[in-house]
């Protein structure tokens, strides 16, 4: 009896990679002192835990910067967490995407009706979980990390609690979150049944054996992914998002449609690369549905929006259909799948920061106008035309015409799908097509109303826009033009967003 | 067939199995169970009280709380067990992890001791 546990009595330190875990360290502790400044200050005080958790988020970021410069993927407890150049690239997403939300949350939350240290601690317990899934490289790593950063997220998206809608958005949000993390352990679960690990890089290797072969690895990967497919709201899973994006806070919809979904989308990558290349023929139909379907269904019910922030909602999802159309060709040879990774986290990036860019505008004009109809945006050129122009940016690349940075993200889509030359990729690439046009129409439309139409109610007062908010909407709107230019800085940072193999 | 169709064809006939599974038990329990309606038969359950009002009421929310908390440290307790038995094996190594454990855990119960969420009245 003894002599058969020896082997687990025997006790090895695990080797800890201080410097590879510090971003993760440092975001903890301010977790921590955000903690501590929240229940030892009085209520008039708690505008601190604000600044507390920006400078929390931007201290992680030199880690990454030097992690970054040193080069070379750090592996960590058994090929279970992994530092590698794709984890770098997609943890400064999250923390300059979560850094951008703190910034919009700043005058919105306190002057709202809202408890203020909560939410600051909140979102970075969702940023924090965000940070892990980038590095996870394992079953049960990735579903805490998916969990880390969806439960922080139910709660924000329920945060106007005194509001019926507010009630709705946080419940649906639950529940479908809920179901789909059934949904996906389910599969997780038969996945690790057939192979007996957790680890994606030894699951991918009996996936190309011979587990692959049996018809329970087709269930498990089918399962998995679908599960996902709720996390990065793909049709016919987005039943939850529109409610849930319209309820929540303004700076937590931008939240959700930017860095939750981006998180969703890391995971989706980070199974399919490494784990269930092997089974490509299996995915490329599930990811081609999916992919039509969410697109098209996306742009056609966000045509009929009269709501600005359900628009957003819908397009979100459209965008989440062209981020998931280059996988429909993964796998077919090893350069088109180069060309997949680098155009969906290529699109990922320029997404998120367009995006968080039109929500603050958002934001701005909601301030002044107090509504979220699209007419009253009426007659914002003419007063306040930086803002007007700022959000005509944001839609004009959110759509993709050049020189604004969405055309590249549209681009390299487009390049990956050709590549494979095969009928489903030119097929794939045509739908992509068909739907940048009609994207194309509801986005002009809020410019055409920006620009041509007269305000509303007659009230031409300048909107004043506080700073922390001038400074997100300067920072999207100098990447969304500076980018455009040159493409090479997305391009770059995509190409070399690959991951360390084996461990 | 294809190879194709047929891979799906596994996803598709475990959705039907699923679906067949429980259609079946419901439609075996309807067919054998006895049919003997009464009015007390209909009420919702509730713990053997008669439900009063409608199910949007507001109820005391201390109840839930201090069940979390005692989910808390009950989950704390599952993992400072086995590492009690390893105690000397973990050495040091093992009691700054405990430590920092255990610190990250009081910061939620300070959280709700200063919330006020643990007085009762």
């Amino acid at each position: 009896m003894l002599a058969a546990l020896a082997p687990v009595l025997a006790f090895a330190r695990p080797a800890i990679d201080w410097h590879a875990l510090a971003p993760e360290i440092i975001l903890t502790a301010t977790i921590c002192i955000v903690l501590l400044v929240d229940v030892s200050t009085s209520e008039r005080n708690r505008w601190a835990t604000s600044s507390i958790a920006g400078i929390g988020m931007l201290a992680a970021l030199i880690p990454i910067l030097t992690l970054a410069v040193k080069g070379g993927p750090r592996i960590m407890f058994g090929g279970a967490y992994v530092v590698d150049d794709f984890a770098l690239v997609l943890k400064a997403l999250f923390l300059v995407a979560g850094y951008v939300t703190l910034l919009l949350s700043t005058n919105e939350i306190a002057e709202g009706d809202f408890w203020e240290g909560e939410y600051y601690l909140l979102v970075l317990s969702s940023v924090f979980g965000m940070t892990v899934m980038a590095s996870a490289r394992d079953l049960i790593t990735i579903f805490i990390a998916l969990e880390m950063l969806s439960i922080p997220a139910y709660l924000l998206a329920g945060w106007r609690k005194r509001e019926v809608k507010g009630n709705e958005a946080g419940m649906k949000y639950y529940l479908m979150g809920v179901f789909a993390t059934a949904v996906m352990l389910y599969g997780m679960s038969l996945i690790y049944g057939g192979t007996n690990s957790t680890v994606l890089a030894e699951i991918g290797r009996q996936i190309h054996g011979s587990f692959g072969k049996e018809p329970v690895a087709a269930l498990g990967i089918v399962f998995v992914l679908v599960g996902f497919a709720f996390k990065v709201s793909a049709v016919p899973f987005h039943n939850w998002a529109p409610d849930t994006y319209e309820g929540a806070p303004i700076p937590i919809t931008a939240f959700l449609s930017v860095a939750s979904k981006a998180a969703g989308f890391v995971a989706i990558l980070q199974l399919v690369f490494l784990a269930f290349l092997g089974r490509g023929d299996v995915i490329r139909p599930l990811m081609w549905i999916l992919a039509a379907l969410t697109m098209t269904v996306g742009n056609l019910i966000a045509l009929r929006q009269t709501n600005i922030v359900r628009l957003f909602a819908y397009s979100s999802v459209a965008q989440a259909g062209f981020m998931l159309a280059p996988l429909a060709v993964v796998g077919s040879s090893a350069s088109t799948t180069r060309e997949v990774l680098q155009a969906v986290v290529g699109y990922l990036l320029i997404y998120t920061v367009v995006n968080l860019g039109a929500f603050a505008v958002i934001i701005a004009v909601g301030r002044k106008t107090k509504s979220g109809e699209i007419s009253s945006f009426g007659g914002l050129f003419e007063y306040a035309p930086g803002l007007a122009v700022a959000m005509g940016a944001f839609l004009f690349a959110l759509a993709g015409i050049p020189p604004l940075v969405g055309w590249f993200a549209k681009f390299q889509v487009f390049k990956a799908l050709v590549s494979q030359g095969g009928a489903s990729g030119i097929t794939m690439a045509v739908v992509v097509g068909v739907n940048s046009v009609i994207a194309l129409y509801y986005y002009a439309n809020i410019a055409r109303t920006m620009f041509m139409d007269a305000p509303p109610d007659g009230d031409r007062t300048p909107i004043r826009v506080p700073v922390p908010l001038l400074a997100a909407m300067g920072m999207a709107a100098a990447a969304t033009l500076v980018v455009g230019f040159i493409p090479g800085v997305v391009a770059h940072l995509a190409e070399h967003a690959t991951f360390a193999l084996g461990g | 067939m294809s190879a194709f169709l047929r891979e799906y064809l596994t996803v598709a006939i475990f959705t039907g199995v699923a679906f067949g599974l429980l259609a079946g038990v419901l439609s075996v329990g309807k067919l054998i169970r006895p049919v003997r309606p009464q009015a007390e038969k209909y009420f919702n359950y509730e713990s053997g009280v008669d439900a009063v009002g409608t199910g949007w009421v507001q109820s005391p929310i201390r109840y839930y709380v201090f069940a979390l908390l005692f989910v808390m440290f009950d989950v704390e307790a599952v993992f400072i067990f086995p590492w009690a038995t390893q105690l000397e094996i973990y050495g040091w190594f093992g009691a700054v992890e405990m430590g920092i454990f255990i610190v990250l855990l009081a910061l939620g119960l300070l959280y709700a001791w200063r919330k006020g969420v643990l007085r009762w009245t």
